[in-house]
């Protein structure tokens, strides 16, 4: 009985900070799927954005106007627009020459510059972070972080604590997921994304600006990520390189859910957090993270494209 | 309506139009033929804007093209139904026609433009929710000039239509384009291998070799040339 309180302890757990995972790797997917760019400065966009949280939450009193409840989800939601202004001038100004319909002639696609681009670009971030926000870990006050929800199973007999900052944040991160699926499969300009990502030439030669296509796509993109960091700051506290613990978490759960799937990419972070929650159960915490690598190189042997990746050939 | 002078274009440091000219009117069918390599898809894509030009001019109903970025082309009017079809596979036959629709005109005439692709290719309407990478090469060729004509273009330009079809699926294609041209008045521009289908929809024709214009003509003049004759209809 003990165990399976465990058990389900470890799994509510690994819901909610999966969805949170989820949403990160979202943004990511996005990003990937449309541009095919690996961003691996997507972790620093995040700490960024989780920055951006605590400074909206400070300097606007958010705490005082709308209390510690809401307030920590409010400046999460404010990080957003900020950091989609930092991704699309980021993209306009620096991505943008090593991708979209500039690449034709750069070797390899313009991958390897790619590669260098972002990692400079990730560097800069945390060390540009380490001199403005410093070192010392910070996180934004939220009452809710210490409150839990009991709930009770087989009449009394088994009880589960839902963290009630993780729960709210998990359900703006579901919420979040939905309008985008929603603007990406519904909308004229989530359909421009989606040609644009199946065939640059063809999207231009139909008069789709795909410049602006992946403007719009890296800023929504790091925006989301950033988003699910604001949420994570109230209940993880975190410094400049705080994008490293969770850049690796990402990529996984991209792969894992399928390449360049947006819905696939939520999935795979899930699961990332579900197991990475459960195998606390069986391993010492500081192994944690080996389990996501046992059923992600699992996954890449058994099941290369992905849990929902689909094969298909790209014409 | 379209006027090209003396391009020159390439890849990187290959060239591969070596001065071409020529030009279409409103209301033409115009086609250009020639062996593989000679340049006729660089052409186009000069005219679309994805491969540079070097010098020589491009004018499309009095704009100079060369100030005029790619992805503004279409907006213009230009319609290019590329090579290979290039449909976007990961979205339904209809989401692919919503596309071609981008233009300003396309997006206002849209009920009117899909009344009439779906009756030129009537098995679109059936297909409408399919992804475009499922259809069978025939289909998606369809698919690919009803993308076109959904922009309201006022030129069509067409690069190899009947590449990779079987001769009766070709023939139908042939058939519905010279249908479109008669019917809606559409100028077209068409590139193709398949010289005698090519002649015979055409008012006018180019011949395209290694770069130059070898030869050009009525689709009757070009049709008793000799050369043409021989190294092309095999008469």
């Amino acid at each position: 009985m003990l165990q399976l309180e465990g058990f389900l302890q470890a799994l509510n757990a690994g819901l909610l900070l999966g969805a949170h995972y989820g949403l990160m790797c979202v943004g990511l997917s996005l990003i990937f799927g449309v541009m095919r760019v690996i961003n691996f400065a997507h972790g620093d966009f995040m700490m960024v954005g989780m920055y951006a949280a605590f400074h909206i939450f400070t300097l606007l009193g958010l705490g005082a106007l709308l209390g510690e409840g809401a307030g920590p989800y409010v400046a999460a939601l404010l990080a957003a627009p900020v950091l989609f202004v930092l991704g699309y001038l980021a993209q306009r100004f620096l991505v943008s020459r090593v991708t979209g319909t500039r690449v034709g002639n750069l070797e390899g696609e313009g991958h390897y510059a790619q590669l260098i681009l972002t990692l400079g670009l990730s560097l800069i971030l945390q060390s540009g972070g380490q001199i403005l926000f410093g070192s010392v870990p910070v996180s934004v006050p939220s009452e809710l972080s210490s409150e839990a929800w009991e709930l009770e199973f087989a009449g009394g007999a088994l009880v589960v604590f839902v963290n009630q900052a993780r729960a709210w944040g998990a359900v703006v991160a579901v919420a979040i997921v939905t309008l985008l699926v929603l603007l990406i499969t519904r909308s004229r300009t989530g359909k421009s994304l989606r040609a644009a990502a199946d065939n640059v030439q063809a999207a231009l030669y139909m008069g789709i600006d795909v410049d602006r296509a992946h403007r719009l796509t890296f800023g929504l993109g790091v925006a989301i990520t950033a988003v699910a960091g604001g949420l994570l700051a109230s209940s993880y506290p975190f410094t400049p390189y705080v994008g490293l613990e969770f850049v690796i978490i990402m990529y996984a759960g991209v792969v894992l859910g399928g390449l360049g799937s947006t819905v696939g990419a939520f999935w795979g972070g899930l699961l990332i957090g579900v197991i990475q929650q459960c195998s606390a159960l069986l391993l010492p915490t500081q192994l944690q993270n080996t389990a996501i690598f046992a059923v992600f190189l699992l996954v890449v042997f058994l099941r290369p494209q992905g849990l929902l990746g689909r094969v298909s050939e790209r014409t | 309506m379209l006027e090209i002078e003396e391009l020159h274009a390439g890849y990187g440091g290959t060239p591969v139009l070596k001065g071409v000219s020529l030009r279409v009117g409103q209301g033409e069918f115009v086609a250009v033929v020639g062996p593989n390599g000679a340049g006729k898809t660089t052409l186009f894509k000069a005219i679309s804007g994805t491969v540079a030009t070097r010098s020589g001019r491009i004018r499309f109903q009095g704009t100079d093209l060369a100030a005029v970025p790619a992805s503004r082309r279409a907006h213009l009017g230009i319609a290019h139904v590329p090579e290979g079809r290039q449909l976007f596979p990961s979205l339904t036959v209809m989401e692919n026609l919503e596309m071609g629709a981008s233009t300003e005109a396309g997006r206002r005439d849209w009920a009117r433009n899909l009344d009439r692709v779906l009756a030129w290719f009537p098995i679109l309407a059936e297909r409408r929710s399919q992804l475009a990478g499922t259809l069978s090469g025939g289909q998606q060729q369809m698919v690919a000039v009803a993308r076109g004509l959904a922009s309201s273009p006022h030129l069509l330009m067409l690069d190899e239509p009947s590449m990779g079809l079987a001769p009766a699926v070709a023939e139908f294609i042939f058939e519905r384009l010279a249908e479109i041209h008669r019917e809606a008045g559409l100028t077209i521009l068409l590139v193709e291998q398949r010289v005698a289908e090519a002649l015979e929809s055409a008012d006018r024709g180019y011949v395209l070799e290694a770069g130059r214009i070898a030869l050009e003509g009525t689709h009757a003049e070009l049709r008793r040339d000799d050369r043409v004759r021989q190294a092309y209809l095999g008469m």
